[in-house]
C-alpha cells in the first residue's frame, strides 16, 4: 500500500515508523525539516519537506498515487483543507484525520474521512472509569 | 552496568547480520561452478571452491544460529558502518581463498585481485591468457556483486528491513521508492536487465557468449577485469567498442537517475547536474586528449578521436576497459587521465572517484557565493539542485561534508602517491597508478603486476578499499569498535 502521511509529529511520526517497518511504502509530508529527526532507524521510506496546502508538494507526494491519507497537522483548519483535497480532488479511497478540537467534527460529515479525536477518546475513558 | 548490556546486545545483532552475509558470501562462491557444464574438463577446480564455500557458509550458519537477538533492537547507521566494513572484510578474505588453494597467486596477490574484484577496480595480478574458465567467471562474479554492493544483494532479497543505516553505510544512498526493499530491488532489476541486455548487444556485435557475459558485467559494474591481456582492444573492433562506451556510460550513472529515464521522464534526466557535468566532461577532455596527447600517436584522425574518446569514457565512468598501452602517453594526456579518474562517476552507481555529484555541488557552490557577493544583503535565496527526480535544497552542512570528503580523498591520494615514490616510481606513473586505485578505476600505465613489490600491491589493495567504502565508514566503524570495547574492558 502506497501511503502519505502529513505532519511528522509524535502521531504522525510513531505511525510512520510503525507503517514502514511493516513493510508499506510511506511518504511523510512535514513543513519544519526538523520533524524528520523524529522517525527512528526502522523509517526507511520518503520525506519531504514542504507545506501540505501547497499543490507543488502534494504533487511530489504523488498523491493521485496513494492508496491511503492520514493527516496529524497540530491545526484543524489546515487538516480539514488537506482531507478535502485528497477525499474530493484526488478521490483517495481512505483519508484520515486526527481532530484537535472534537467540536470541528462537523466540517466532515458529508466527507468520505475517517475522523479520530484524542480528545474525545480521553473523556470517554474517563467518564467510563468514574461513573461506570 | 546497563549501558554494558545494552552495548552486548546491539553487538549480538551486529554478529548475527555479519554471519547471514556470511552465508550468502559462501553461496557466492558455488556461482562460478555454473560454467563447469560447459567446460567440463576444468572439473578440476571445483574443489577450490567448494572449500570456501563450505567453510564459510558453515561459520555464518553458527553465528547467525546461535546469537540469540531481542526482536526490538535497531541499528543506528554508525552499527551499520561496521556491518558493512567487516562483511566486505570477510567477503574478501574469502573471495582470495579459491586463488590461493590452486596456487596461482600468493596470499598478497590473491587479496589485491578480489580486494580489485569487489571493489569493481579491475586491476588485475592474474594471467588471463593461462587462467580458467571458470577464474575468469569468479571475477566477474566480484564485481558484479561488489559494483551494486553487498547489502543492496542483501535487502533486495533476504535482509529484514531494519537497516537504513546500513544501506546508506554502503555509500549507495539513493532511494527510488518509498521503502528500502522495494528500492533495492528495482536496483537489481535495472542492473540484471542491463547486463543481460549487454550481453545480448556484445554477441550481436561479434563476441563469444562467454566473453559476452564477462564482458557485460565488468563494464556495467564498472569493474573493467577482461577476459583477455589486451582488454577490449583484443577485437579491435568499432561496434564492440561502442557497446562498449553505452554499457559504461549507463554502468556510471545513478541508478535512481535510471529510474527517471525508465520511467520516461526525460526532461528531468537532462535537468539532472550529474548527466551535465558528465556530458560536458566528456566533450570537453575528447577532444584536447586526443589533440595534444594522441595526435602524435595515430596517423588518422578516426583512429585517434576513437581513442580518446574511448579513454575518456572509460576513465570518467571509473571503469578502467582500455584500447591500447598508456606508457607511450605523454604527460598531458596522462594528467588529463588522472583528473577524469579523481572526479570519476555518478553517486548511487557503481563507480567510484569523488564522483560527479559531489564535483557538481562545488563548482555550484562557488557560483553561488559569487552570485551571493551582487545580491541585496537581504535577499533570501534557496539553492537547489537536480537529483535523481526531484530537487535538493542545498544547506551549508552539505557543502561542508562535501569539501570534507575530497580533502579527505586527496590527503589520502598524496599519502598513496609518497609511497610510490619511495619505492622508486616515477611521479607521472605513481600519479596515474594510484588515482586509478583510489577511484576504483582500473587503467594501468604498467605499475601493477604480479611481480610488483609487495608494499606497493597493499598500498593499492588498501585505496581502493577505501575509496569504494568512501572513507569515513570505514573511520567511523572502527572509531565506534575501538570506543565500545574499551567500555567493556574497563570493569
Amino acid at each position: 500500500m502506497y501511503i502519505v502521511v502529513i505532519g511528522c509529529g509524535r502521531s504522525g511520526s510513531y505511525l510512520a515508523n510503525q507503517l514502514s517497518k511493516a513493510g508499506e511504502d510511506v511518504v511523510v509530508i512535514d513543513k519544519k525539516f526538523g520533524s524528520f529527526d523524529r522517525l527512528s532507524a526502522e523509517f526507511t521510506g520518503f520525506t519531504i519537506n514542504g507545506d501540505a496546502t501547497e499543490i507543488e508538494t502534494l504533487k511530489s507526494a504523488k498523491f493521485d498515487k496513494a492508496d491511503v491519507v492520514v493527516i496529524t497537522t497540530d491545526n484543524d483548519n489546515v487538516n480539514a483543507m488537506i482531507a478535502q483535497i485528497a477525499s474530493e480532488l484526488y478521490q483517495i479511497p481512505k483519508v484520515m484525520v486526527r481532530l484537535l478540537d472534537p467540536e470541528k467534527e462537523v466540517i466532515y460529515h458529508n466527507l468520505n474521512v475517517i475522523t479520530m479525536s484524542p480528545t474525545n477518546l480521553l473523556v470517554d475513558k474517563f467518564t467510563r472509569e468514574i461513573i461506570g | 552496568m546497563r549501558y554494558k548490556n545494552i552495548i552486548r546486545e546491539r553487538y549480538k545483532l551486529i554478529i548475527k547480520y555479519i554471519g547471514m552475509l556470511t552465508m550468502a558470501i559462501g553461496g557466492f562462491l558455488l556461482l562460478p561452478l555454473l560454467v563447469l557444464p560447459f567446460y567440463p574438463e576444468e572439473v578440476i577446480y571445483i574443489e577450490a571452491f567448494l572449500t570456501p564455500a563450505a567453510i564459510f557458509f558453515g561459520i555464518g550458519f553458527l553465528l547467525w544460529k546461535l546469537t540469540s537477538v531481542k526482536d526490538d533492537v535497531t541499528l543506528s547507521l554508525k552499527e551499520g558502518g561496521i556491518i558493512v566494513l567487516i562483511s566486505w572484510i570477510v567477503a574478501i578474505i574469502a573471495s582470495a581463498i579459491p586463488f590461493m588453494i590452486t596456487g596461482e597467486l600468493n596470499f598478497t596477490q590473491a587479496i589485491f585481485e578480489a580486494t580489485s574484484g569487489w571493489t569493481t577496480t579491475g586491476l588485475s595480478v592474474v594471467d588471463v591468457t593461462k587462467a580458467s574458465h571458470v577464474f575468469l567467471m569468479w571475477r566477474s562474479i566480484m564485481q558484479f556483486f561488489g559494483g551494486v554492493g553487498l547489502i543492496v544483494v542483501m535487502l533486495s532479497s533476504v535482509l529484514h528491513p531494519y537497516g537504513f543505516g546500513l544501506y546508506n553505510a554502503e555509500g549507495r544512498s539513493d532511494q527510488l521508492l518509498p521503502h528500502v526493499k522495494k528500492s533495492t530491488k528495482a536496483i537489481m532489476y535495472i542492473y540484471l536487465g542491463y547486463i543481460i541486455g549487454g550481453t545480448i548487444l556484445y554477441v550481436i556485435a561479434g563476441m563469444g557468449v562467454f566473453d559476452a557475459i564477462n564482458h557485460a558485467i565488468p563494464a556495467l559494474s564498472t569493474g573493467g577485469f577482461s577476459t583477455k591481456a589486451d582488454s577490449i582492444g583484443h577485437w579491435n573492433s568499432l561496434p564492440i567498442e561502442m557497446v562498449t562506451w553505452l554499457l559504461m556510460i549507463f554502468g556510471t550513472i545513478n541508478f535512481a537517475t535510471h529510474f527517471a529515464l525508465l520511467k520516461g521522464k526525460f526532461k528531468v534526466f537532462f535537468k539532472n547536474g550529474e548527466i551535465r557535468l558528465l556530458l560536458f566532461i566528456i566533450a570537453i577532455f575528447t577532444p584536447i586528449v586526443s589533440y595534444f596527447s594522441l595526435s602524435g600517436l595515430y596517423t588518422s584522425l578516426p583512429a585517434t578521436v576513437r581513442r580518446g574518446f574511448f579513454e575518456v569514457v572509460s576513465a570518467i565512468s571509473t571503469t578502467g576497459f582500455s584500447l591500447d598501452t598508456f606508457s607511450n602517453w605523454n604527460q598531458f594526456g596522462v594528467l588529463a587521465m588522472v583528473l577524469l579518474m579523481w572526479i570519476g562517476g555518478g553517486t548511487g552507481s557503481t563507480a567510484g572517484g569523488i564522483k560527479l555529484y559531489r564535483i557538481y555541488l562545488m563548482i555550484k557552490s562557488v557560483w553561488w557565493e559569487l552570485k551571493g557577493y551582487f545580491l541585496p544583503p537581504n535577499s533570501v535565496v534557496e539553492n537547489y539542485i537536480w537529483r535523481g527526480e526531484q530537487k535538493l535544497y542545498i544547506k551549508a552542512e552539505y557543502i561542508r561534508e562535501t569539501a570534507n570528503y575530497i580533502f579527505l580523498y586527496m590527503a589520502t591520494y598524496f599519502i598513496g602517491v609518497l609511497i610510490y615514490l619511495a619505492y622508486g616510481y616515477g611521479l607521472t606513473e605513481s600519479m596515474f597508478e594510484f588515482a586509478s586505485s583510489v577511484g576504483t578505476v582500473g587503467l594501468s600505465i604498467g605499475i601493477t603486476s604480479p611481480d610488483a613489490p609487495v608494499g606497493i600491491l597493499w598500498t593499492q589493495t588498501v585505496g581502493m578499499f577505501l575509496g569504494r567504502l568512501e572513507f569515513l565508514v570505514i573511520f567511523f566503524a572502527i572509531a565506534k569498535i575501538v570506543k565500545d570495547a574499551k567500555y567493556l574492558a574497563t570493569e
